[in-house]
């Protein structure tokens, strides 16, 4: 069932929208069809520029006129005007020329389009997910080159390429150790795709399931080659019902396109931040009626899934294993990973942004995605276990922003003046108390008393070396990431905003928001 | 390898749910925690521990290296168990930290003991961080030595003695508000879940060497607690086999022998363990109100898996294969 793609249509229009906007998306695609029947036209994954949805994009004669927001009437008219051979330029955003055919988003040169880089995001917006012409007009399936397994750990061992998000097993750490250790160990492999990630700002594995699962999959059928694995499990979040439809769809169509696939099964765990924890998804994949970090090492690369070898990686951490593998690597600098990194951006009035930014990017180069014209007191860096900073100009590297005290789950927060970021640290602890598996004191019993002594603060006690010591503790002696991570919030806030911490011992809330 | 490597079949199969996610209990024992990797050393190794030499068999730890040591500073390591017991190591409270060259501070007994590892267990961190997680463990424990059944009896306390608690510094559990109800309904067995410090040890005795599938983990968080796996509220309400077992490894007085409730308390007139709490249940039973085993498989448990299968045409198929 090889579905016909949209690369090469010309002209064309695609509802770009991701499981936010799906059905506004096929409201769209009906009432666009029955205005014409000559016209190509498709449903394409998000762009990750949440604020743009449903985004329409109109193409004709090498040329692509973008349709933010778009009512049902808007993309009628759209249709009507290429039906008449005429580009529908009113209201849209941006007009892009590119060469016709082309197999990636062309991409505006200003607007919020324009940020970054897309070269893992170039399908998002523009293939169709699941069509296997669309993924072959950009290059061939990895998977099936593998021959040489240790060929291809060593093109990955070349690149540098580190684990992307929380929820990879191999997250910073250098992928090609533990596709090594993986082989080596005794029992047959497995490999997890990991894109259970439930916390709501980190939305980029889901995008990627969602607009990009043949490459998603390509790679993690590539890492089952490589390893001699029996069984790949994709695992989704329960909420995400677009990304494990989309995802299953993929399985049935890399199926009948390889000769020996490996067994695919999608499975979808509990929309929990916690169930993402490597150990955690293992888990969940069991068939455990209750979630408990397991101890480690031995780490999963060794003894995973019942016991067998197993990766656990993330769909932002495969799509970057695909391009490896199908373009090679430009710069063989194995010291320091130089692919691309995805952020999503968030903040009061700023819609959910995703962005891929360079080795060579700052930060800062994702705020111009969005529009916040505050002034910018903070952002937290990392998601909900992310630090704070003031400034976004640290580069977009694991080890900078790791040396920077801040998280590298690719989340950034923007925080305007009136944040208390007392407030904001007591939040974060509070979340750590309540949603910690329990198995470890150091986080279970180190978050409560972690939101205890931020709560006395309010109440005239700011025991600021006692804090310290705390998550000290918790950061070297919890068993999983979750504990290790739970502090960073906290020391952060403390180490950029300590006055405003001694203000509230003083009864006083400098950003005038705690009562 | 794993026993369960049998890798045609699809992974759900090892999921049993059946009518609202209830199994009958004799299909699976389902103690609600995680399936640890092993990790004992593969090869025997010799280790340097505060500047001594200790060799060590094959299937070892590093806290076995500190027991055979004279160490310089004092490692609690109050969860462990001996591990030949088929009980642990849960290494949940983290009072066994110790720095090594090799890969920072570690918990010791849960550890590999590798060749040529270097151990100090003096070192700051280590120290800094047995001491806060022990003051942790407090912190969550209704401190009431003097009316404890377990009292002079009890690895907490000993191990508080030890490590020189004078006051831990996030105080003690002592909110009579927030204590959980005793449980004095088995004439065997009293449960005080105030004085639990989640070892794990009991469910394994009872789960691991007794195979009486009675005692689960359950909850997550502040919640987490033992329970039991026909989720029943009390133990006399439980399939408990009255063994005992549970009580022998409890390191603390959460599991007290009813005979022995009051038998190492100072007596204090009208000051008892029972009213420190406040709260007693199942209190009421004078006789167990079903039978125990035999009938054990007439109990329902939960263990509905927490994942859930996507329909794909290779599920299918997969189940397909498993069929015949
Ligand atoms: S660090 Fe927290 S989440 Fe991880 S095992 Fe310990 S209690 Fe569970
Ligand atoms: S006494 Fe009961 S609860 Fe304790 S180990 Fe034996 S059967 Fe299990
Ligand atoms: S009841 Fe005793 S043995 Fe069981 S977990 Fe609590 S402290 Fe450990
Ligand atoms: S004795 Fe090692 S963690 Fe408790």
């Amino acid at each position: 069932m090889t579905e016909a793609g949209i690369i090469g249509a010309d002209p064309a229009v695609r509802i770009a929208v991701g499981g936010d906007t799906r059905t506004t998306g096929e409201e769209l695609l009906r009432s666009v069809r029955e205005t014409s029947a000559s016209v190509m036209v498709a449903e394409v994954g998000a762009t990750g520029l949440r604020g743009l949805e449903p985004l329409v994009l109109a193409t004709l004669d090498g040329e692509t006129a973008f349709l933010p927001r778009c009512s049902v009437e808007r993309a009628q008219s759209a249709v009507e005007a290429l039906d008449d051979g005429s580009l529908p330029t009113g209201g849209a955003m941006a007009v892009v020329e590119h060469e016709p055919g082309i197999g990636r988003l062309p991409t505006p040169s200003d607007g919020p389009l324009a940020a970054g880089e897309r070269t893992v995001l170039s399908a998002c917006g523009w293939a169709m997910p699941t069509s296997v012409e669309d993924y072959r007009a950009v290059g061939a399936f990895v998977a099936p080159d593998v021959e040489a397994p240790d060929e291809a750990t060593a093109r990955l061992d070349e690149a540098g390429l580190r684990g992307r998000g929380r929820c990879d097993a191999a997250t910073d750490g250098a992928i090609a150790d533990r596709w090594a250790t993986a082989r080596e160990a005794e029992g047959d492999p497995a490999v997890v795709v990991n894109a259970n990630e439930a916390d709501p700002r980190a939305t980029m594995d889901r995008l990627l399931l969602e607009s990009a699962p043949l490459a998603v999959l390509d790679a993690a059928l590539a890492a089952g080659y490589a390893l001699d694995a029996t069984n790949v499990l994709v695992y989704c979040n329960e909420a995400d019902s677009l990304a494990h439809e989309r995802a299953s769809e993929a399985v049935a169509v890399l199926e009948d396109e390889l000769d020996e696939p490996i067994p695919i099964e999608v499975l979808a765990g509990p929309d929990e931040y916690k169930a993402g924890e490597t150990t955690m998804a293992i888990e969940a994949l069991e068939g455990n009626h209750r979630l408990e970090a397991r101890l480690r090492p031995p780490y999963p690369s060794e003894e995973g899934l019942h016991g067998r070898p197993t990766l656990v990686h993330t769909p932002r951490t495969l799509v970057q294993v695909d391009e490896v593998l199908s373009k090679g690597d430009g710069d063989h600098d194995a010291a320091a990973d130089r692919r691309t990194r995805l952020f999503t951006v968030h903040g009061d009035d700023v819609p959910s942004t995703t962005v891929e930014l360079s080795a060579d990017d700052d930060l800062s180069a994702a705020r111009e995605a969005v529009p916040f014209d505050d002034h910018l007191k903070a952002a937290c860096v990392g998601g909900v276990f992310g630090g704070l900073t003031r400034s976004l100009d640290v580069p977009a590297r694991a080890n900078a922003l790791s040396a920077a005290g801040l998280g590298t789950n690719g989340v950034i927060e923007l925080f305007g003046d009136e944040q208390c970021m007392v407030a904001f640290a007591g939040d974060r602890a509070a979340f750590g108390e309540t949603e910690n598996c329990g198995r470890c004191v150091p986080c279970r019993e180190g978050t409560k008393q972690l939101t205890e002594m931020l709560r006395d603060v309010y109440h005239g006690e700011y025991a600021s070396e006692k804090l310290r010591e705390l998550m000290r503790v918790m950061t070297n002696t919890s068993i999983c990431s979750f504990g290790e991570d739970a502090p960073r919030p906290v020391r952060t806030a403390m180490n950029e905003f300590e006055p405003e911490f001694r203000a509230h011992a003083d009864g006083r809330c400098p950003a005038g928001t705690c009562k | 390898m794993s026993s369960n490597s049998d890798t045609s079949d699809p992974i759900w199969e090892d999921t049993r749910g059946t009518d609202d996610g209830r199994s009958w209990i004799d299909e699976t024992i389902a103690p609600g925690t995680a399936t640890d990797p092993d990790v004992e050393s593969g090869d025997s190794a010799t280790v340097t521990i505060d500047g001594r030499s200790v060799t060590l068999d094959a299937g070892s730890v590093l806290l076995d290296g500190l027991e055979r040591t004279e160490t310089e500073g004092y490692v609690p390591a109050l969860c462990s168990y001996d591990h030949n017991e088929r009980i642990g190591p849960r290494s949940e409270c983290r009072t066994c930290m110790v720095e090594t060259e090799e890969y920072g501070v570690v918990p010791s007994c849960s550890f590999p003991a590798e060749e040529g590892m270097t151990v100090h267990t003096d070192a700051d961190e280590a120290s800094e961080a047995r001491d806060v997680n022990l003051d942790l463990l407090l912190s969550n424990h209704n401190l009431r030595c003097t009316t404890c059944g377990k009292n002079g009896r009890c690895e907490l306390q000993h191990v508080s003695i030890e490590n020189g608690v004078e006051e831990p510094r996030y105080g003690v559990f002592d909110d009579r508000e927030e204590y959980e109800p005793m449980d004095d309904s088995s004439p065997f067995i009293q449960i005080d879940r105030n004085k639990c410090i989640l070892c794990n040890r009991c469910v394994e005795a009872c789960n691991d060497v007794q195979v009486a599938g009675v005692l689960r983990m359950e909850g997550s968080g502040g919640d987490t607690r033992i329970g039991f796996q026909n989720t029943e509220e009390t133990m006399m309400e439980s399939t408990c086999v009255s063994c005992g077992h549970c009580v022998t490894v409890c390191p603390t007085g959460a599991l007290v022998e009813q005979g022995l409730v009051d038998s190492s308390t100072i007596p204090l007139p009208g000051f008892t363990h029972k009213n420190s709490i406040g709260k007693i249940v199942g209190g009421e039973f004078t006789e167990k109100p079903r039978n125990a085993t035999p009938m054990i498989e007439e109990e329902y448990t939960e263990n509905d898996p927490v994942v859930e299968v996507v329909e794909t045409r290779s599920n299918e198929r997969l189940a397909g294969e498993g069929d015949d």
